[in-house]
Protein backbone atom coordinates (compact mmCIF):
# COMPACT_ATOMS: atom_id res chain seq x y z
CA UNK A 1 0.00 0.00 0.00
CA UNK A 2 1.51 3.30 -1.06
CA UNK A 3 1.53 6.14 1.39
CA UNK A 4 -0.44 9.01 -0.13
CA UNK A 5 1.33 12.22 0.83
CA UNK A 6 -1.31 14.35 -0.87
CA UNK A 7 -3.78 13.32 1.78
CA UNK A 8 -1.48 14.32 4.64
CA UNK A 9 -1.86 17.46 6.70
CA UNK A 10 0.39 20.25 5.41
CA UNK A 11 1.25 22.58 8.25
CA UNK A 12 3.16 25.32 6.42
CA UNK A 13 0.44 26.84 4.27
CA UNK A 14 -1.93 26.69 7.21
CA UNK A 15 0.55 28.51 9.44
CA UNK A 16 0.83 31.42 7.01
CA UNK A 17 -2.91 31.82 6.64
CA UNK A 18 -3.52 31.57 10.40
CA UNK A 19 -0.81 34.16 11.07
CA UNK A 20 -2.39 36.52 8.54
CA UNK A 21 -5.77 36.10 10.22
CA UNK A 22 -4.42 36.79 13.70
CA UNK A 23 -2.44 39.80 12.50
CA UNK A 24 -5.44 41.26 10.72
CA UNK A 25 -7.71 40.89 13.77
CA UNK A 26 -5.24 42.15 16.37
CA UNK A 27 -2.93 44.44 14.33
CA UNK A 28 -1.85 47.11 16.82
CA UNK A 29 -4.68 46.71 19.29
CA UNK A 30 -4.16 47.18 23.01
CA UNK A 31 -5.56 44.51 25.33
CA UNK A 32 -9.15 45.41 26.10
CA UNK A 33 -11.17 43.17 28.39
CA UNK A 34 -14.42 44.00 26.62
CA UNK A 35 -13.13 43.27 23.16
CA UNK A 36 -11.01 40.18 23.77
CA UNK A 37 -14.05 37.90 23.56
CA UNK A 38 -14.87 39.31 20.16
CA UNK A 39 -11.25 38.98 18.99
CA UNK A 40 -10.89 35.33 19.95
CA UNK A 41 -14.20 34.47 18.33
CA UNK A 42 -13.32 36.36 15.20
CA UNK A 43 -9.91 34.72 14.92
CA UNK A 44 -11.25 31.18 15.26
CA UNK A 45 -14.18 31.92 12.97
CA UNK A 46 -12.02 33.42 10.20
CA UNK A 47 -9.43 30.65 10.47
CA UNK A 48 -12.11 27.98 10.22
CA UNK A 49 -13.59 29.62 7.14
CA UNK A 50 -10.18 29.80 5.44
CA UNK A 51 -9.46 26.16 6.27
CA UNK A 52 -12.79 25.03 4.91
CA UNK A 53 -12.01 27.02 1.77
CA UNK A 54 -8.96 24.82 1.16
CA UNK A 55 -11.46 22.05 0.33
CA UNK A 56 -9.41 19.24 1.75
CA UNK A 57 -10.93 16.07 3.27
CA UNK A 58 -10.26 17.09 6.86
CA UNK A 59 -12.16 17.90 10.00
CA UNK A 60 -10.66 20.94 11.75
CA UNK A 61 -10.39 22.09 15.35
CA UNK A 62 -9.14 25.66 15.83
CA UNK A 63 -8.37 27.07 19.28
CA UNK A 64 -7.07 30.48 20.24
CA UNK A 65 -5.76 31.76 23.58
CA UNK A 66 -5.24 35.47 24.12
CA UNK A 67 -3.47 36.57 27.28
CA UNK A 68 -2.63 40.00 28.56
CA UNK A 69 1.07 40.71 29.01
CA UNK A 70 1.57 41.29 32.70
CA UNK A 71 4.72 39.25 33.19
CA UNK A 72 2.81 36.10 34.07
CA UNK A 73 3.80 32.84 32.44
CA UNK A 74 1.70 30.54 30.29
CA UNK A 75 2.33 27.10 28.82
CA UNK A 76 0.33 24.96 26.45
CA UNK A 77 0.72 21.30 25.52
CA UNK A 78 -1.29 18.89 23.44
CA UNK A 79 -1.42 15.12 23.32
CA UNK A 80 -3.14 13.36 20.44
CA UNK A 81 -4.28 9.83 19.73
CA UNK A 82 -4.62 9.75 15.93
CA UNK A 83 -3.09 8.52 12.71
CA UNK A 84 0.14 10.49 12.39
CA UNK A 85 0.52 9.75 8.68
CA UNK A 86 -2.63 11.67 7.80
CA UNK A 87 -3.42 13.96 10.75
CA UNK A 88 -1.47 16.94 12.00
CA UNK A 89 -1.47 20.24 13.78
CA UNK A 90 -0.09 23.75 13.35
CA UNK A 91 0.64 26.27 16.11
CA UNK A 92 1.07 29.98 15.52
CA UNK A 93 2.20 32.43 18.18
CA UNK A 94 1.76 36.14 17.70
CA UNK A 95 3.08 38.66 20.23
CA UNK A 96 1.93 42.25 20.32
CA UNK A 97 2.99 44.92 22.79
CA UNK A 98 0.13 44.22 25.18
CA UNK A 99 -0.80 40.59 24.66
CA UNK A 100 0.13 37.09 23.57
CA UNK A 101 -2.00 35.15 21.12
CA UNK A 102 -1.53 31.42 20.54
CA UNK A 103 -3.61 29.84 17.78
CA UNK A 104 -3.65 26.07 17.25
CA UNK A 105 -5.15 24.16 14.34
CA UNK A 106 -5.68 20.39 14.53
CA UNK A 107 -6.55 18.63 11.27
CA UNK A 108 -8.05 15.15 11.39
CA UNK A 109 -8.41 13.22 8.13
CA UNK A 110 -11.80 11.86 7.19
CA UNK B 1 -42.85 -8.42 -1.30
CA UNK B 2 -40.24 -7.89 1.39
CA UNK B 3 -36.61 -8.90 1.14
CA UNK B 4 -34.92 -10.20 4.23
CA UNK B 5 -31.44 -9.85 2.85
CA UNK B 6 -28.85 -8.14 5.03
CA UNK B 7 -26.81 -5.83 2.86
CA UNK B 8 -23.36 -5.17 4.31
CA UNK B 9 -23.15 -1.56 5.38
CA UNK B 10 -20.22 0.61 6.40
CA UNK B 11 -20.88 2.35 9.66
CA UNK B 12 -20.49 6.13 9.31
CA UNK B 13 -21.99 7.06 12.67
CA UNK B 14 -21.43 5.62 16.11
CA UNK B 15 -24.38 3.81 17.65
CA UNK B 16 -25.80 5.36 20.79
CA UNK B 17 -23.78 3.08 23.04
CA UNK B 18 -20.55 3.77 21.14
CA UNK B 19 -20.83 7.56 21.29
CA UNK B 20 -18.25 9.57 23.18
CA UNK B 21 -19.60 10.42 26.63
CA UNK B 22 -18.53 13.95 27.59
CA UNK B 23 -19.53 13.71 31.26
CA UNK B 24 -17.55 10.54 31.78
CA UNK B 25 -14.52 12.18 30.15
CA UNK B 26 -14.99 15.31 32.24
CA UNK B 27 -14.85 13.31 35.47
CA UNK B 28 -11.67 11.63 34.32
CA UNK B 29 -10.09 14.97 33.43
CA UNK B 30 -11.12 16.46 36.75
CA UNK B 31 -9.50 13.57 38.61
CA UNK B 32 -6.23 13.90 36.68
CA UNK B 33 -5.96 17.68 37.14
CA UNK B 34 -6.75 17.57 40.84
CA UNK B 35 -4.28 14.77 41.42
CA UNK B 36 -1.44 16.52 39.58
CA UNK B 37 -1.97 20.12 40.64
CA UNK B 38 -3.58 20.12 44.08
CA UNK B 39 -1.47 22.29 46.34
CA UNK B 40 1.16 23.08 43.70
CA UNK B 41 2.63 26.53 43.10
CA UNK B 42 3.46 27.92 39.67
CA UNK B 43 7.15 27.36 38.96
CA UNK B 44 8.85 28.25 35.69
CA UNK B 45 11.03 25.14 35.63
CA UNK B 46 8.33 22.59 36.37
CA UNK B 47 5.27 23.88 34.53
CA UNK B 48 6.44 22.86 31.00
CA UNK B 49 6.78 19.25 32.13
CA UNK B 50 3.50 19.44 34.04
CA UNK B 51 1.60 20.51 30.91
CA UNK B 52 3.06 17.64 28.91
CA UNK B 53 2.45 15.11 31.67
CA UNK B 54 -1.13 16.23 32.19
CA UNK B 55 -1.86 16.13 28.45
CA UNK B 56 -0.48 12.60 28.20
CA UNK B 57 -2.23 11.45 31.38
CA UNK B 58 -5.62 12.74 30.23
CA UNK B 59 -5.15 11.18 26.81
CA UNK B 60 -4.22 7.81 28.34
CA UNK B 61 -7.22 7.93 30.65
CA UNK B 62 -9.53 8.61 27.73
CA UNK B 63 -7.92 5.77 25.77
CA UNK B 64 -8.79 3.45 28.67
CA UNK B 65 -12.48 4.03 27.99
CA UNK B 66 -11.90 2.36 24.60
CA UNK B 67 -14.17 4.48 22.45
CA UNK B 68 -14.32 2.64 19.17
CA UNK B 69 -13.04 4.52 16.07
CA UNK B 70 -12.56 7.80 17.89
CA UNK B 71 -9.45 9.94 17.53
CA UNK B 72 -8.66 11.94 20.65
CA UNK B 73 -6.96 15.34 20.97
CA UNK B 74 -6.18 16.83 24.38
CA UNK B 75 -4.98 20.40 24.82
CA UNK B 76 -3.75 21.69 28.19
CA UNK B 77 -3.03 25.33 29.07
CA UNK B 78 -1.40 26.24 32.39
CA UNK B 79 -0.95 29.89 33.31
CA UNK B 80 0.21 31.84 36.28
CA UNK B 81 -2.43 33.84 38.12
CA UNK B 82 -1.27 37.42 38.31
CA UNK B 83 -4.48 39.24 37.72
CA UNK B 84 -4.06 39.21 33.95
CA UNK B 85 -6.96 38.64 31.59
CA UNK B 86 -7.05 35.45 29.55
CA UNK B 87 -9.56 34.34 26.94
CA UNK B 88 -9.69 31.02 25.13
CA UNK B 89 -11.96 30.16 22.20
CA UNK B 90 -12.33 27.25 19.84
CA UNK B 91 -14.22 26.48 16.65
CA UNK B 92 -14.60 23.07 15.08
CA UNK B 93 -15.52 22.00 11.59
CA UNK B 94 -16.77 18.46 12.11
CA UNK B 95 -19.77 16.18 12.32
CA UNK B 96 -21.93 17.43 15.17
CA UNK B 97 -23.68 14.09 15.56
CA UNK B 98 -20.60 12.03 16.31
CA UNK B 99 -17.86 14.44 17.43
CA UNK B 100 -17.76 15.99 20.88
CA UNK B 101 -15.58 18.17 23.01
CA UNK B 102 -15.33 18.64 26.76
CA UNK B 103 -13.27 20.96 28.90
CA UNK B 104 -12.42 21.45 32.56
CA UNK B 105 -10.61 24.26 34.37
CA UNK B 106 -8.77 23.85 37.64
CA UNK B 107 -7.40 26.79 39.57
CA UNK B 108 -5.74 27.42 42.89
CA UNK B 109 -4.25 30.61 44.25
CA UNK B 110 -1.15 30.64 42.04
CA UNK B 111 -2.11 28.98 38.78
CA UNK B 112 -4.98 27.98 36.53
CA UNK B 113 -5.11 24.96 34.25
CA UNK B 114 -7.58 24.33 31.43
CA UNK B 115 -7.74 20.93 29.80
CA UNK B 116 -9.85 20.44 26.68
CA UNK B 117 -10.47 17.10 25.02
CA UNK B 118 -11.81 16.71 21.47
CA UNK B 119 -13.12 13.35 20.23
CA UNK B 120 -13.39 12.98 16.45
CA UNK B 121 -15.06 9.95 14.86
CA UNK B 122 -13.08 8.32 12.06
CA UNK B 123 -15.08 7.25 9.02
Amino acid sequence: MDVDTEGAFVADEIKTSVKETVDSVLHDAVYDHDKVSQWTNQIVEDCTKKLVGLQKPFKYIVTCVIMQRTGAGIHTAASCFWDSSSDGYAVVRVDTKSMYAIATVFGVAL
Amino acid sequence: MTENKETPAYQVQPTFRQKFKPMQAREAMEAVLKEKLQGQQYSVEQVPSWTRDIADAVKNKLKEFEYDRYKIIVQVVIGELRGEGVKMACRCFWDENSDKHVSFTFSNDSLFCTATAFAVYHY
